[in-house]
This record gives structure tokens, sequence and C-alpha cells, in this order.
């Protein structure tokens, strides 16, 4: 693989060298892409964004004439990822990944990117938030869920992100819609959530299906639903909240972007070779292997999901006190 | 029946080529990115990962696991010779390493580094192999409260082992943890001491600060002296301890390989703080505190146990909970993921060879870091032969690389710039700079877990009484504050 991009750029750099030998380099937009692109993840190296985009990254270096490189840009909870990529040059060298992560800062940190500032490229995956339990609780189903909640209110101690965080937003989204009320407890991560749960330091987790479903099918804990339109195919025995009368959807997602302002031919090159890349059986594999419910989507579908699942956190963020910049 | 499967399995790789082939090219990746400051092993493998896919399943873990183990030993030779850590976990490493290499005994350092990191692996296995569940269990018991009592150990722990003034390892301890509260609350996402700037809003790195405080202040350090008062490094002599001064590491190599492995079996904690803990503690119990941060090989041997043991460690929760235990261990899952290899609460049931092979990896990393490093040790050492202002040159140029590598960030760059001006600052003024560093690994863990605890209980501070561990945390803490002073009571009282 190292050697294929040493040959790719080898032979890259010996076409520019006949090119201008030859003093046929005078068409400056010849071909896109004829330089490394930069793909840059907001989150450490190993994280759920990280992993997603490097199994992407793969595949799509086999779509273009180009390598892809991987940059992790951590800090201020993803906002500087997408800032840098915000304010790279619009020549299509310089796109990221993001998740509502950047909605929900762009409501809360001034220096964060305003979503108008982002061109969606295409949807990687979706993240449906799910509910579960530990098992010990006794608590079986999510109408036991609710009883428990409204007899107890705060009584059900909830393992989440901080504020803003996709958990954490999951939880308040079901403390709004169903007039209950969690005793949210922050944690950094999915991982040490997880272990919260495990240990009992927590009773109950909203946090997405992949993380839960071993522990799910071994019995510690209980996934009581999952707030998609389909069951996910870790847990299918799993019902939706749809199935269960509830009007609860929320959904996390990978999404590839760029900065506002790329040409639209090399916009069109890149959505092509990103759908593309996303369509082989190899990578469908690979992304169930990893528990990713995979849904790959261009340009117009990936506006869309971020333009619904704004709607949907903006009211939640507004009740919780979190939207402090851009209000709409 | 593991037992069984994993000599099956060792002697099945043993007699393959190819894995022979990529073990030794995974360790010696794996030493020269560990080595090469601001690559941390989570960097390393998340770069080779896609090098991965191409691989079987098998060979893939092996080679992973390979630049994993090899890796946390890479990070202690750019920390013995030039002063900077080349992993996080390697952070402690230099207090005592870099004096060691400065008095001419750089061999000695990376031997001992090397042998304690090799029976640290060994003991984070065997504890791995024998104890998972019940390892599993423990650190499973140590939550939020327990996590903050820890903390304020350490704390403890490391501003009364300083040498010379406890106040001034207070201070500068403080100062730490002030810094770790700079950027987004841990709890709350709000920032911080960050004065609505992007620049602090992601906080203060633990790699800039280090890399800044000890490796570009010993290069202003050397710069101010002229290039008369430069201290001419001996002569590099043996490369070993005798038997005796290794035998006298045992306790130390033991006892931090007992601490990684059960640091790194907790979620979220990870190696740094393994070794904050760990060189704490050794500076606590030994019998000549005041030779610590001077070259005791002590200082160099349990931190080095404790991160190559917190490997064996961090597998503990993948292997029994499916999460892992840190961002190194997350990596890997991805990778074992992707090749439909899934650990979790199900794993030993359904896919014990799967097991073996993980076991067997390990114990093929540690043998062949081993051996890989002691075949290029003296290699190593020639560093140090490089004419010295060469030699400063590319140090102050790997502070620049190793700040911005680890977040792609010139801002930390910048940190770095400044703390390299604080640590020569400090070293001026005789202040000691390892407590910053450790105040700054444990403040904002202690923080987050106090917070938490407090959310948990809704204030009620009884809580870290009412819980064993976290009681028993409190009155070891307690003990080091008062012995002192009850020491002193008990001569006068006796006349």
């Amino acid at each position: 693989m190292k050697r294929r991009h040493f040959i790719t750029s080898l032979a890259g750099t010996a076409a520019m060298v006949g090119a201008l030998g030859m003093g046929l380099a005078t068409t400056p937009a010849a071909a896109f892409p004829d330089q490394p692109i930069t793909m840059v993840v907001a989150w450490p190296a190993g994280g759920g964004h990280d992993t997603v985009t490097r199994l992407v990254t793969e595949f799509l270096e086999q779509e273009l004439p180009s390598t892809v490189v991987v940059t992790n840009v951590p800090g201020a909870a993803g906002a500087n990822g997408v800032r840098q990529v915000e304010e790279a040059a619009a020549d299509g060298y310089t796109l990221g990944v993001l998740g509502l992560h950047a909605t929900a800062q762009s409501y809360m940190n001034e220096n964060a990117t305003a979503l108008d500032r982002l061109e969606p490229l295409a949807v990687i995956n979706i993240e449906p938030a799910a509910l579960a339990v530990r098992a010990d609780t006794g608590i079986e189903s999510f109408e036991d869920f609710l009883a428990y909640a409204r007899e107890n209110p705060g009584g059900i101690i909830n393992g989440n992100d901080s504020p803003g965080g996709f958990s954490f937003l999951n939880a308040a989204f079901i403390e709004n819609t169903f007039d209950i009320q969690l005793t949210k407890v922050p944690y950094q991560g999915y991982a040490p959530t997880v272990a919260a749960l495990v240990s009992g330091e927590v009773m109950a987790a909203t946090l997405p299906v992949p993380m839960l479903a071993d522990l799910h099918d071994a019995g510690t804990v209980r996934i009581l639903g999952v707030a998609a339109t389909d069951r996910h195919f870790r847990v299918p025995e799993v019902p939706t909240f749809e199935e269960m009368g509830h009007d609860y959807v929320i959904t996390d997602y990978v999404m590839v972007f760029g900065p506002v302002g790329i040409p639209d031919d090399r916009r069109a090159i890149l959505e092509e070779a990103l759908m593309r890349a996303m369509s082989g059986e190899a990578f469908h594999e690979r992304g169930r292997n990893m528990g990713l419910m995979l849904q790959p989507g261009g340009a117009d579908d990936a506006a869309a999901l971020m333009a619904t699942m704004d709607d949907l956190i903006y009211p939640i963020m507004q009740d919780a006190g979190l939207v402090t910049v851009r209000a709409r | 029946m593991i037992a069984d499967l994993f000599f099956q399995t060792l002697v099945s790789y043993l007699s393959m080529p190819q894995m022979w082939g990529l073990a030794v090219l995974g360790v010696t990746i794996g030493i020269v990115l560990g080595a090469l400051p601001g690559v941390s092993s989570t960097m390393a493998l998340a770069i080779l990962l896609p090098v991965s896919f191409g691989m079987e399943p098998a060979q893939a873990m092996l080679f992973l696991i390979a630049v994993f183990v090899s890796s946390v030993y890479g990070g202690s030779i750019s920390a013995i010779l030039i002063n900077i850590p080349g992993t996080p976990g390697a952070i402690v490493t230099q207090f005592d390493g870099y004096p060691m290499a400065q008095q001419g005994r750089a061999g000695q350092a990376l031997s001992v580094a090397l042998l304690s990191s090799t029976v640290g692996g060994f003991i984070g296995l065997a504890l791995l192999v024998t104890l998972a569940p019940l390892v599993a269990n423990a650190a499973m018991s140590f939550r939020s409260p327990e996590f903050a009592m820890a903390t304020v150990f350490g704390l403890v722990l490391l501003s009364f082992a300083s040498g010379g003034s406890v106040f001034r390892g207070i201070l500068v301890g403080a100062v730490g943890v002030l810094l770790g509260m700079v950027g987004f609350d841990r709890l709350t996402d709000i920032g911080r001491f960050d004065y609505n700037t992007r620049a602090l809003q992601a906080g203060i790195e633990l790699v800039p600060v280090t890399v800044g405080i000890f490796g570009l202040a010993e290069v202003l350090r050397n710069l101010s002296a002229g290039p008369q008062g430069i201290p001419r490094i001996p002569p590099i002599g043996r490369l070993f301890l005798s038997p005796g001064a290794l035998a006298r590491l045992w306790a130390p190599v033991a006892r931090g390989g007992v601490i990684g492995t059960f640091v790194g079996a907790i979620p979220a904690a990870g190696s740094a703080i393994a070794v904050a803990v760990t060189y704490a503690q050794e500076k606590r119990l030994s019998r000549r505190p005041e030779a610590f941060g001077k070259g005791e090989p002590a200082g160099v041997a349990a931190p080095e146990s404790a991160n190559s043991a917190s490997v064996g460690g961090s597998f503990v929760p993948m292997m029994t909970l499916g999460i892992p235990g840190d961002p190194i261990t997350a990596v890997l899952m991805g990778a074992l993921l992707i090749h439909g290899l899934r650990p979790g609460p199900m794993l030993f049931a359904n896919n014990p060879g799967f097991v073996a092979g993980i076991y067997v990896a390990v114990f093929f990393a540690i043998v062949l870091t081993l051996l890989v490093g002691l075949v290029f040790m003296r290699a190593f050492t020639g560093i140090l032969r490089v004419p010295r202002p060469l030699l400063f040159t590319i140090i102050a140029l790997l502070c620049v690389v190793g700040a911005y590598a680890i977040r792609n960030s010139i801002t930390d760059v910048y940190i770095m710039l400044i703390f390299g001006v604080v640590g020569y600052v400090m070293m001026v003024l005789r202040l000691p700079p390892a407590p910053l560093v450790i105040g700054l690994i444990l403040g904002p863990i202690m923080e987050e877990n106090l917070r938490r605890t407090l959310i948990l209980s809704g204030g009620r501070w009884e809580v870290f009484i009412e819980r064993p561990i976290s009681l028993t945390l409190i009155l070891l803490s307690l003990a080091v504050i008062l012995s002192p002073v009850l020491a002193a009571g008990w001569r006068r009282w006796r006349g």
C-alpha cells in the first residue's frame, strides 16, 4: 500500500516532468485531482470517526488518481477540525468528516463553524440512537422505563456525553418528548460510558447500538429500543421506537464535507468517486463487521440529513439552555 | 484449554517464516515510530491500520500488536537520549533516563528500560492470561470516587516525595493542575481560562508541554552555557548495570508491572497515568528519594515496566467487555472488527483460538522487542556521539515536529515554545519540572471524577468514605501527609 502510493506519486512526477519537458503544461485545470487530498478528522486517531474515515479512504484511493491522507485535528469537541476545513482553500484538496457534533457546536461555541459555511458531499453511515438499561434494574421494556421514570423523577441515572454530545442530546430528547426527568451523568466518550453501565455506576445509557450489542447478547444490559426507521442489524430482535408507536427517530451520522465554494466540476468528481468507493461489496462487508449502519448517499442526501437533524436537535438544545450563539 | 491453544498457536507461528517476518517488521517499525517524538503508539497504529487491511486476520493481529508493544519501548529511547518522550507513556522516563545518559550511562538507561519493559510486558501478559476476568472485575469496582481519590493520592505522593523543598514541589504541581483546567470543561463542554480564543479552547496538551519543558529547555540551557560551558558526556561505558544493581530493581519493576496492568485495565485511564503514579510511588518508597531526577535507575525501571504492563492490562476490558481500554486498543479493536473478529464478552466461549492468537502475538512481540532492542542498543547510543551543536539543532527541530504532530496544530508548537522558556526559567530557579507534568496528567482526571461523583451522590461528600477502596486511598494519603509530623512528634516525645 505504501509502495502503491510511492509508485503513483512517482508516476505522477514522471508525467509532470514529461509534460513540462514537452512544453505541454499549459492547461492548469487539466486533471483534478493531481495532488494528495487531505481528509481532516476532528477526533483523535482510533476513535469512531477515525476508523470509518480510514476505511472509506482506503476505497476512495482506488477511485482517484491521487492519494488521500487522513489528518487528525482533535480539540474543542470537534470544532477545531471542522474549522480547519472551513478555512482551507476551496480547491477540493481539503475535505473533512463530521457528525452531529458540528451542528451542536455551531450553537454552543462562537469559534465553531456555522453550518452554512460547510458543504456536505456524501453520507457514509448513520448511527441511530438507542436506549439501554442494566438487566438487573428489572426494566424489561420502554414502557417500564417510562413508568419507572414517572414514579421517580430523576431516579434514572443515565450515562451520556457532556452537553452537546450525541448521547447527551439523545437523553435530552427523551426527556422532552416523553416529559420525564433523568439524572444525566457526563462521561468523556462512549467507552467510559459503557464501562460505567457495566460497573453499575449508572443504570441506563443513551448510546448507539454497536457498543452495546455484545453486552446485550451476553445479558448484562438490555437494549430497549432503537431510534431509527429500521431495526439495527446487530440486534434484529430489538424493536424501533416507531414500531412501539413513538415518534422518536434521532440519528448521528458521519459525512464527508468540504469548505464552501469548491468548483462544481471538482465537487462532482469527488462526490462520484466517494459514491463509487462506497458501492463495493468489500466495503460493505468491512463496514458491517465494524457494526456500522452504512447508508452511502450523495451531496443532496447529506444536506437533507443534516438539515433534518438540525431541526430536530435545535429545540432540544434551546430547552437545555445550550444555544448561546447563532440563535435561529 | 487456553494453555493448550496458546502453545499450539505459538508453535504454528514459529514454524511460519512469514509470521516471523511480519513480527520483526512490526517490532522494528514500532520502535522507530515510538522513538519519533509526536508519533504516539496510537498514531503509529492508526497510520499502519490500512496496511493491515490486506493481511490475513491472524497476520494483521500479530503485526499490529508487534507495533503496539514495541512502540512503548521505542518511546523511552528518545526520552533517555534526547530528553523528549517519544510517546505519552514515556512521559516520566526522561526524569532519570536523561540524567543517566548525560553521565555516560546511556547504555545502562536503555538496557534498564528494555529489560524492565520486557519484564513488565510479561507481568501484564501473565495477569491478562490468568486473571483477566478478575482484573476486569477489580477495574470495574474502580469507579469515579476511587478514581478521584487515587489521583489525590498520586498528587500527595508526588508533593511529599519531591527531593528538596516540599513546598516547591507542591507549588509546581498546583500550577500543573491549573494548566489542566484550560480549555473545554470535561463535564459541561464550557470553555474555561481560554479568553474565548481558538488557541486555548482545545486545552493545553500534555505532549507539547513535556517536549518544551524538558527537550527545548535543555537545548536552551546548553545554548546559554556557551560553547565552552557544554559539559562533555563521558564516554559510554558498560551497556548493562551490574547484576547486583539489576537485582535491586526487582521490586520497583514488579510494583510498576502490577500497577501498570491494573491502571491499563481501567477504561480511559491510559499509560500516562500509570507511569505518573508509579514514579511518584517509587520516589516515595525509595530509601534515596533525593536521587530521583538525577539518574536513579529505579526511576526508569518502574515506569517502563508500568507502561509495558499496561499493554496487557488494556486488553482486559477489550476482551472481557468489548470496550477499548484506551485509544490504542480502540485502533486495534477497529482493525479486528474490520477483519470480522469481534472482541467482547462472548469471545472466550465463541472463539478461544482468537484469544490464544492475541496472547501469542503479545508474547511474540515482547520477546522480539527485547531481541531487536538488544541488537540495536549500541547503535542507539551512537546518537550521543553526534557533534553537540548538530545534535541540539536536531533536537530543537524534533521538538517542533513532535509538538505539531500530536494534534496537527500550530498552536501546540507555540505552547511548546512557551514551555521551553518556562522550563529554562524553572531550571534557573531550581524548581522541579516533574510535578508540573504529573499535575497536568492527574489534575483533569481528579476534577472530572470528583465532580461526577458529586453529581451521582447528589452532592453528598460522604460517598468517599463509604466506599472501601476510596476510604483506603484517603487513609493512605493522610498517612503520607501526616507521617513527617507524627515522626517529628514521636521523636520529641521520646526526648
